[in-house]
């Protein structure tokens, strides 16, 4: 179930309803929010529960038996049965195909001809998403930063909870489960702060994403034909669609989790006004970027063992990182230009003991997210080396444009979501909290106003970026 | 939640509504006064101004992009205009020729191509092309909400009928780019040096267009094709369908079931796919699909000689 579907809103509209009408017992609406949360994703596919119902089951046994335990060995080996699980579970079906075609392409360049056995296995929606955030709540009831819940039913309500379910944010155990195990409080603020979020992540992914899809889509589909003005174009309107497209996605989830009393952590926080590629990643995806920090990064040992193991720890965190969103060594490459780059930024500011670049910051920041986005949109090496060819060879001309009406479209909704974000920026309110600021009729105004620009500007699309990772 | 969170989401909800409601129509009252003034560009002036003319002309050519940068009319009759709309098909032009006129004799020249006709993905979509039209004329309201392809909030929202049109119809009715009175529909196609740059990589490029071998009729694009016939023996029009020369086209089969059907069905149809197919001149081509202007003069040379047509 798509969140711009019509079937999403009857279905939230029901559950809403029914939701707050049980309020007096948190206990029924947590039924209620996990038995919705698989029809949620059933839609899609309900064979796929089953992997779900497996992870939460894993997790829940293993949470409860590492904390029963106090010999260090026993936690361990509880913690790697978690970890070997949910990764295999990830290995199996994301990476099966991936790893086993790398390694015999490896072979063969080595001399020895070795076929790859590859499965026929559908990506499951959702699967790296709930697999982290799983992963997290074993870790941290294994580093003892939480104690884990014995109520079954408050932790498959965390691992399935339908507006975080198939593309994040990742909540961690910390912030969601005693919200969950809790009464849940309706507030006005909370519910203007949370429509006025919906309808802006609506207007983000709908009206700009959408429309920039067009032009971008065109283009990447055709590299070979285009000169190299209309692919940094096509590339700068990527950044952006990807940008609308999956902050709109976390806009809708975390807006949607307020209308059912739940504050959700912020997931993006304007990452392209971001003056070096550091605060470019505290801003962007930042449930990913945190996990990786405190999972990954941390766990391999962070800037505690010294200058080169901390370069070492960035690097990999980066590879791995870009490797999470696809099974394609393109994924990798975006990963290891962001690590170089962090690595480099790292270095900077150990020697000049600053935290961040002057202004000219923003346009080095600009300028290497979008250099590694066309890693990122590419299907394959080849193609992302013919853009990079095109441009380092300064082969510029006059750009096309194609449908003139489809790309002005574009451009005027990609200044009018830049102008929103640059408005939002200079207020310094975050965007979690900006509807609370209206009254009630001043927000209908609002509301009725994004409601005509989607009518005027609304563009199809099938799918959200991030559900295929 | 108490009552007064119950009477607070109620009153936001209610007058989000109600404002959007009025607003909405009020925005297309004012788009249906300025789309009815601008008669240029394909977001809604070259269709207003085919059917401001369509009782008046004597020759129309109907069909896609192909079709637009395929015939020039104005070498056919005075009286001409070329309806051909980028991303159309037989849904958008079986529309269109239901609002023509009964009584009146008229040529038809139709364009179709084989994609649509034998691929399962084709859903008569393209008829949402007419919904600047949709609640303003009668037939082609009542033709797309057959087609099941008005959204059903468009039926509350009406300035769903210009999504992604405003800014095309204001720029057009600001500044449009050509005279309407002198404008018979027909784009040609003129390269630029980059265009050309372009078609070169193009078509040294081996054709990718995947042929499958069993081949069904599309039911979609079937279910025009009857009601197109059923309207063109009743209203007595003179027509002649056809497809125009492609630079190479991969699937030969679906050309010869195509004509098969169309000889099946008893229509007229004359398949001009491979036309150009023993040239070597690239300039008569922008793309594999589209002619230059010089390819489309020869094209409607050759075919007002096969129809007889006199200026």
């Amino acid at each position: 179930m798509l969140f711009n579907s019509l079937d999403f809103l009857i279905f939230f509209v029901l559950v809403f309803i029914v939701y707050w009408a049980l309020n007096s017992d948190y206990r029924k609406q947590n039924i209620l929010l996990l038995l919705s949360s698989y029809v949620f994703y059933g839609w899609w596919d309900w064979r796929f529960l089953s992997l779900i119902l497996f992870s939460s089951f894993v997790d829940y046994f293993i949470g409860l038996k590492i904390k029963s335990h106090t010999n260090e060995k026993l936690r361990k080996r509880f913690l790697i049965l978690s970890l070997c699980s949910n990764l295999g579970l990830l290995a199996v079906f994301k990476y099966f195909n991936f790893f086993t075609e790398s390694f015999a392409n490896a072979m063969s360049v080595l001399g020895w001809q070795v076929d790859s056995v590859t499965l026929n296995i559908i990506l499951p929606v959702g699967i790296s998403f709930y697999t982290f955030q799983t992963l997290s709540y074993t870790i941290d009831v294994y580093r003892r930063k939480f104690e884990p819940t014995k109520n079954m039913l408050s932790f498959f309500t965390y691992v399935s909870l339908f507006p975080q379910l198939v593309a994040g944010p990742i909540e961690r155990a910390f912030n969601l489960i005693p919200q969950i195990e809790s009464k849940r409080i309706f507030s006005n603020s909370l519910f203007k702060a949370g429509i006025f979020q919906i309808f802006i992540g609506l207007i983000r992914k709908i009206a700009i994403a959408d429309n920039l899809a067009v032009y971008v889509d065109s283009i990447y589909g055709n590299i070979e034909i285009h000169n190299a003005t209309t692919l940094v174009i096509a590339t700068i309107f990527y950044a952006f669609q990807i940008y609308f497209d999956f902050s709109g996605y976390s806009d809708i989830a975390i807006g949607t989790a307020k209308l059912l009393g739940f504050n959700f952590n912020r997931n993006f926080n304007l990452p392209y006004f971001s003056k070096s590629l550091t605060e470019f990643w505290r801003r962007w995806h930042m449930s990913l970027s945190f996990w990786l920090r405190d999972y990954l990064y941390i766990s391999l040992g962070g800037n505690r063992k010294g200058i080169i193991i901390t370069y070492r720890n960035l690097m990999l965190t980066m590879l791995l990182g870009g490797l999470w969103h696809g099974s394609s060594w393109n994924f990798v490459i975006w990963g290891g230009i962001h690590g170089i780059f962090l690595s480099f930024e790292k270095f900077i500011f150990s020697i000049s003991k600053s935290k961040d670049f002057n202004a000219f910051g923003y346009i080095y920041t600009f300028c290497i997210v979008l250099f590694s986005w066309i890693f990122f949109r590419t299907q394959d090496l080849d193609s992302a080396l013919i853009i990079v060819n095109k441009i380092v060879s300064l082969d510029f001309g006059q750009p096309f444009i194609g449908n003139m009406n489809s790309f002005s479209n574009a451009l005027f909704l990609l200044i009018l979501g830049l102008a929103f974000d640059l408005k939002l920026f200079r207020s310094g309110i975050p965007l979690e909290d900006y509807g609370k600021k209206f009254g009630s009729t001043k927000l209908a105004f609002i509301l009725a106003l994004i409601i005509l620009i989607l009518s005027l500007f609304y563009s199809t699309s099938e799918n959200f970026i991030y559900f295929q990772f | 939640m108490n009552r007064k969170n119950i009477k607070f989401i109620v009153k936001i909800l209610a007058l989000t509504l109600v404002i959007s409601y009025v607003a909405d129509k009020l925005i297309f009252y004012a788009l249906n006064k300025l789309s009815d003034q601008v008669m240029v560009g394909q977001t809604g002036g070259k269709l207003n101004h085919f059917l401001s003319l369509k009782d008046t002309l004597d020759v129309i050519v109907f069909g896609n992009s192909r079709a637009n940068r395929h015939l020039d009319v104005s070498m056919m009759s005075e009286r001409s205009f070329n309806i051909g709309t980028d991303g159309t098909d037989i849904a958008y032009f079986t529309t269109l020729i239901k609002t023509l006129p009964e009584k009146k004799e008229q040529l038809l020249i139709i364009n179709i191509d084989t994609k649509n006709f034998f691929e399962s993905d084709y859903t008569g979509s393209d008829i949402r092309a007419l919904k600047t039209r949709f609640m303003r004329n009668e037939i082609i309201t009542d033709e797309l909400r057959a087609s099941n392809h008005i959204k059903p909030l468009q039926n509350v929202f009406y300035s769903m009928n210009y999504t992604n049109r405003v800014l095309g119809l204001l720029k057009n009715y600001a500044n449009p780019k050509y005279d309407y009175r002198t404008y018979s529909g027909y784009d040609p196609l003129v390269l630029s040096e980059t265009q050309k740059s372009i078609r070169n990589i193009i078509v040294a490029e081996p054709n990718k267009r995947i042929c499958y071998e069993t081949l069904r009729v599309n039911p979609a694009a079937l279910k025009y094709l009857k009601e197109l016939k059923t309207h063109l023996e009743e209203s007595g029009k003179t027509y002649v369908f056809i497809t125009s020369p492609m630079y190479d086209d991969p699937c030969t089969n679906y050309q010869l079931k195509l004509t098969e059907l169309m000889r099946e069905k008893e229509l007229k149809y004359w398949d001009f796919t491979n036309y150009f197919k023993n040239e070597s001149d690239i300039t008569l081509w922008k793309d594999k699909t589209h002619m230059t202007k010089k390819g489309a003069e020869r094209f409607t040379k050759m075919l007002i000689d096969s129809l007889s047509i006199k200026n």
